[in-house]
């Protein structure tokens, strides 16, 4: 066999670097050292993905021998993305060796995909995931069917998707003890799906649950190829990867390594629960770190969040780090005053301290409070992106940011190879192929995306003309001969309608690409989408008596405890200066606590 | 991990195979049936080294009777189990699993029209290939599985010299690039120092002086000052760092290079060094799975030396590593486990496989199979038919009597197989396995006639050991029960049917009652010199006044030994037909082969 063949062998000396960069924290160092099962409890600022990325590069380069390798799971697209973005950094790039992805994509990867047909599971060898409308229909049918009342099914189905979720072994008593009507609603929705070939995305973690539990060689089969699995963002992912882990890592040979900060638990809709990862740290067989450093906020923000989460934890800043400045903004009236008031006096407060317009980012708990900060932006001239659901580019979606992306190679970014052509082209080829592409098929699949980049270069197109070409040119025929099941290939005409010239949305192809001249752009976001985001200057808008707590927040013990957490979220982003719009004399109660706490 | 079955479709000489395999497998076969075409299959699925341009066939690799339309793809399948004890091979071959079972994984290649290809492909470039796994083409086999699972051959074992003494291609080349760098580079230049004096004193020499000098000028003459080569006559290149790659193999504790030694010991050598560089490249993590195809090693390796070689890399299973061997060779066949073989024969324009690998024996049958094949020199595996017999004197006989038949049975390429007993059904099995024509020669055996004949119920197991391993139901009890029930003749007569063939006593009544045989058969008796009681009946019998009486016959027979009689009978015999049941057993066979 010639020598080019061999394997490359990894770059130790990045992953030197990285681990002699952990040394001044004995937690990190600890953390990325570990050789049992480890949680690592990561306040704001901690350094939470950069011990998670260094454990992974050690693992994979002084642990787990090739073809063996390591899984990451995360949250979300943008995660994976973001983990994608500091493994590159060590040396690794994502391939056979090291998985990364949402639960879903491991659930469906990993195991339904490869194994589905050995085993009886009830999906054809041709199934794919259902659509948003397909899904519905389905709850629909199977309303009628299993409940068959006159209320409405996408209502009752709300109630049924969180005992889904919540309930991931159907052969417990739970299943059919509590709410048995739900679970005969769900298990004719599923039905109902399988008899179209079809699965939805809370499918895949049951399927794979499921699969593993009946089957040993299918946990011997992950194992095999994953010694190591680690976990990110662990408080925000629900029941099905928690049982999951259970099986595979406490019943099936897989170490665990996870990462997470029950503070941070902010996805309750989504079937996350805090205590989940809670009891991981109970357990005698996990060693337990907590990493305590704040490398992001100053001494006054990280006192101030200890008020706005109402418990204290022992955090401290690191040596020189300057303490951070706390600004209140009380406006005479309500939302609408409030988000003016951020548009001209606080951005060019902040703006005036040298903070550029790209550091600075606007906080709200949803989207349409968004819709009032891009007004009165727009008024007053001031560039910002919208980075929560509303925004142009979803975030949660792999094929938006790839476009993005496309955009930004097309724009400048070819020059300097940013983003590089190869990793555009390998995750296209994800989006086509999955995880297999034969060398064939990816040579076909570059001559298209290179004839497409390379005609875009220099081009005078606006984002509207250039995305119907990026449409009909990419997206269009490798729907067509796309094998993965999991691609969201509406969201390109989706932004072609959002960038609709008639209702004066068009822009220049380099704006769309976030190319923008001179300090950048406001950031506009939600509480959720901010998470894992750090910025220099955090404006909190609208935190108001009546909005955090809101009257449906009180509802519940769960729900209360659930918004307050959301605020420390926002709160503990900034680096140097956090900004709190409310209304006069009504400033929500917790900001009061948290300013109490500063004058403390 | 062992492969556990090959199918091919279309390729070649092969219209359709599809065996089991066991472990290491050994293909038999004469020249020209196909076996570098399947070894050669088989690397389109899994040699790393082979490029896609050789992946891309041509219309010539179909199979000769395939439609003009080629419609029906080049298929090639390899299936393999018993990972699952090692996680590496597992983490790699897990995607490909089949859906029959998921122990199994299964690795393709097909070779097959361009989609949308209308009317009949005129050239290669109107087809493509695909390499997948489990099954599902949209699994393609990654090129890291093909170079941790890999394949290695060795093309019939003529060139070991050459590849030894080549650096590029030798095996010494990795393990000795290992073994010099872990010498501190100090204690190279001290050797490279020492050579260097031993050059400058050969130089010393006038006569070779004068002689580089004279070669010197005659490579300057030729090649001119711009391209001179600054030729030197040394023991190794001095630049330390090349010097190890002047070091060989030499032989006879150092005196002669392996190219003088004889080619079978340069072949033991070549293979040993390359099971070596398999064990380094396992070592060093290169590769999780060696396949080691080795082509015909009869070509040049003693008959004594592939007994010895093979019995080795039979016996020691190494599940990191497995063995396909192609060869014609009776030798090696014979150390061969019965369960690696599987037979190559032209059979209708094509080649058919029959695996041994599923043979239905127990341990202490196939231990017997093994060593009648061991000491017959696999006669069985290369014949073209089969006789089965019961003992020695029939052994001797059948021969002679085909002969007198006209139908010589080494030019009809029929063996006679004694089976030194009445267990014919580990043979019968083995003949069925191989689709071998066979017949069954065997006594009634009536005994005193006070309980069954043994021959019926001899024949009926042996009649549901053919239907179970053809796959057709065994007969009821109800219908056994009717056909125990039948006399000699009826029964007989049915039993010809499936190829057994019965007399209506034993082996020598028959012969006695044959009337051309008889007198040879007195002859014989007479020649013993046997009292006077027994020399009357003889006389009795002989004359035909008495009808020969078995129980004495036997008696007498006893005296002698079956074994002589037989040997003596066969030279006596010599164009004389046999008894009926034995010729249509001659018959019977000569006509299926």
């Amino acid at each position: 066999m010639p020598s080019n063949l061999w394997p490359p062998v990894f770059d130790t000396r990045r992953l030197l670097k990285a681990l002699d960069e952990l040394a001044g924290n004995p937690e990190q160092s600890a953390a990325v050292r570990e050789k049992g099962h480890c949680v690592v409890l990561a306040g704001p600022g901690s350094g939470k993905t950069k011990t998670l990325t260094t454990a992974m590069a050690r693992a994979l380069i002084e642990e787990v021998i090739d073809p063996r390798g390591v899984a990451c799971i995360t949250y979300s697209n943008e995660c994976v993305a973001e983990l994608e973005t500091r493994l590159a950094k060590l040396g690794i790039g994502p391939g056979d060796r090291a998985f990364l992805g949402t639960v879903h994509g491991f659930a469906l990867s990993q195991v339904v995909s490869p194994y589905a047909h050995c085993v009886s599971i009830g999906l054809p060898p041709d199934f794919r995931v259902a659509t948003r409308t397909e899904c519905r229909t389905a709850v629909e049918t199977a309303h009628a069917a299993a409940i068959g009342d006159g209320d409405n099914p996408h209502r009752r189905w709300e109630f049924a998707v969180e005992k889904r979720r919540r309930d991931v072994d159907r052969t417990r008593p739970e299943w059919r003890g509590s709410s048995p009507e739900l679970a005969d609603f769900i298990e004719t929705y599923e039905a109902e799906l399988r008899r179209l070939g079809l699965i939805d995305y809370d499918d895949m973690p049951l399927l794979a649950y499921r699969m593993i539990k009946q089957h040993d060689w299918i946990r011997a089969a992950v194992a095999a190829r994953f010694p190591i699995l680690f976990v990110d963002e662990y408080q925000d992912l629900g029941h099905a990867l928690h049982e999951l882990v259970l099986l595979l890592c406490f019943g099936g040979g897989i170490r665990l390594f996870a990462v997470g900060d029950v503070d941070q638990s902010i996805y309750g809709f989504n079937g996350a629960n805090p205590e989940l990862l809670e009891s991981l740290t109970d357990r005698a067989d996990v060693t337990t770190i907590k990493l305590r450093f704040n490398y992001r906020s100053g001494k006054r923000i990280i006192r101030a969040s200890m008020g706005a989460l109402g418990e204290d934890r022992d955090y401290e800043e690191i040596e020189g780090a300057p303490d951070g400045e706390i600004s209140f903004y009380e406006v005479p009236h309500g939302l609408d005053e409030q988000a003016e008031e951020i548009a001209t006096t606080i951005i060019p407060d902040i703006t005036e301290k040298g903070i550029s317009l790209g550091e600075i980012a606007v906080l709200y708990r949803a989207a349409w409070l968004g819709d009032k900060v891009a007004d009165a932006l727009r008024r007053a001239d001031i560039p910002f992106v919208r980075a929560d659901p509303k925004g142009l580019v979803r975030r949660s979606s792999r094929l938006a940011c790839f476009i993005e992306d496309c955009a930004k190679w097309a724009t400048g970014g070819w020059r300097q190879a940013e983003p590089r052509y190869s990793r555009l082209l390998a995750r296209a080829g994800t989006f086509v192929y999955g995880r297999d592409a034969s060398e064939r098929e990816m040579q076909d699949l570059s001559d298209r995306l290179i004839g497409f980049l390379n005609s875009s270069i220099g081009s005078t197109e606006s984002a509207h003309a250039w995305l119907q070409r990026c449409e009909d040119e990419l997206v269009v025929p490798w729907r067509e001969i796309s094998r993965n099941s999991e691609s969201d290939w509406d969201v390109c005409s989706e932004m072609i309608s959002n960038t609709d010239p008639a209702n004066d949305l068009d822009m220049p192809i380099n704006r769309f690409a976030g190319r923008t001249e001179g300090a950048g752009r406001v950031t506009l976001t939600t509480l959720h989408s901010a998470k894992g985001r750090e910025f220099d200057a955090v404006v909190m808008f609208g935190v108001n008596a009546a909005d955090l707590p809101s009257y449906k927040d009180k509802k519940s013990a769960h729900s209360l405890r659930e918004a307050r957490r959301s605020f420390y979220v926002g709160v503990t982003r900034p680096r140097k200066s956090l900004s709190l719009v409310f209304q006069e004399h009504h400033p929500s109660p917790w900001v009061c606590e948290l300013a109490e706490r500063i004058e403390g | 991990m062992r492969l556990s079955r090959l199918s091919i479709r279309n390729f070649r000489n092969f219209q359709a195979i599809d065996v089991p395999l066991s472990g290491n497998v050994v293909f038999l076969g004469e020249n020209r049936v196909g076996k570098s075409n399947l070894l050669f299959a088989i690397r389109l699925v899994l040699d790393p080294t082979l490029p896609d341009s050789a992946r891309q066939l041509r219309l010539s690799d179909f199979w000769d009777g395939c439609a003009a339309t080629y419609d029906d793809p080049i298929e090639v399948h390899l299936e393999f189990t018993d990972f699952a004890g090692d996680p590496a091979l597992v983490a790699l071959l897990t995607d490909f699993r089949t859906a029959h079972d998921p122990m199994t994984v299964s690795l393709s290649y097909v070779f097959r029209k361009k989609p949308g290809m209308s009317g009949a492909p005129e050239t290669s470039a109107d087809f493509d290939f695909v390499v997948f796994g489990g099954g599902d083409e949209t699994r393609p086999v990654p090129g890291r599985v093909r170079r941790r699972v890999a394949i290695d051959v060795l093309d019939a074992l003529r060139d070991a010299e050459g590849q030894l003494a080549t650096w590029r291609s030798s095996p010494l080349r990795h393990l000795l690039e290992e073994a010099i760098s872990a010498i501190p580079s100090a204690d190279i230049d001290a050797v490279a120092a020492e050579l260097d004096n031993a050059t400058k004193a050969l130089e010393g020499f006038p006569t070779i002086k004068t002689l580089e000098d004279e070669l010197r000028v005659g490579i300057l003459r030729l090649s001119g000052k711009a391209h001179d080569i600054d030729a030197r006559l040394r023991f190794a290149p001095s630049d330390p760092f090349r010097l190890f790659r002047a070091i060989a193999m030499f032989i006879d504790g150092g005196k002669r290079s392996i190219a003088e030694a004889s080619l079978g010991s340069a072949n033991v050598a070549l293979l040993a060094l390359k099971l070596a560089e398999f064990a380094w490249r396992r070592k060093k993590n290169d590769r999780n799975f060696s396949l080691l195809c080795i082509e015909e090693p009869e070509a040049h390796l003693h008959p004594q030396l592939q007994r010895s070689v093979f019995k080795k890399l039979f016996g020691g299973e190494d599940p990191a590593q497995a063995l396909i061997v192609t060869s014609h060779s009776p030798t090696l066949a014979a150390v061969t486990p019965l369960r690696s073989i599987v037979q190559l024969r032209g059979r209708d324009g094509a080649t058919a496989a029959f695996s041994l690998a599923a043979l239905p024996v127990s341990a202490d049958e196939l231990d017997d199979l093994e060593s009648y094949l061991n000491a017959t020199r696999a006669e069985l595996l290369f014949a073209r038919g089969v006789l089965f017999v019961e003992g020695d004197a029939e052994e001797a006989l059948v021969p002679v009597f085909a002969q007198s038949m006209g139908r010589p049975l080494d030019e009809l390429g029929i063996t006679v197989c004694n089976v030194a007993g009445v267990n014919f059904g580990p043979y019968v099995k083995l003949a069925e396995s191989l689709s071998l024509p066979y017949a069954v020669i065997t006594d009634w055996d009536p005994l005193d006639g006070s309980k069954p004949p043994l021959g019926r119920k001899r024949t009926l197991d042996l009649v549901q050991i053919m239907l179970g391993i053809r796959g057709k139901p065994v007969m009821k009890p109800a219908r056994l029960a009717t056909l125990e029930t039948k006399d000699h003749t009826y029964f007989a007569n049915q039993a010809i049917k499936t190829g057994i063939f019965l007399n209506d006593r034993t082996f020598e009544v028959s012969v006695a009652n044959t009337p051309a045989l008889l007198k040879p058969l007195l002859d014989i008796l007479d020649e013993q010199g046997f009292g006077s009681t027994r020399t009357g009946r003889i006389a009795a019998w002989r004359a035909g006044s008495v009808a020969v009486d078995p129980t004495q016959l036997l008696a007498m027979i006893a005296d002698i030994g079956k074994g002589r009689l037989g040997s003596r009978l066969s030279k006596k015999m010599v164009g004389l037909p046999p008894p009926k049941y034995m010729a249509d057993a001659i018959e019977f066979v000569a006509a299926r082969v």
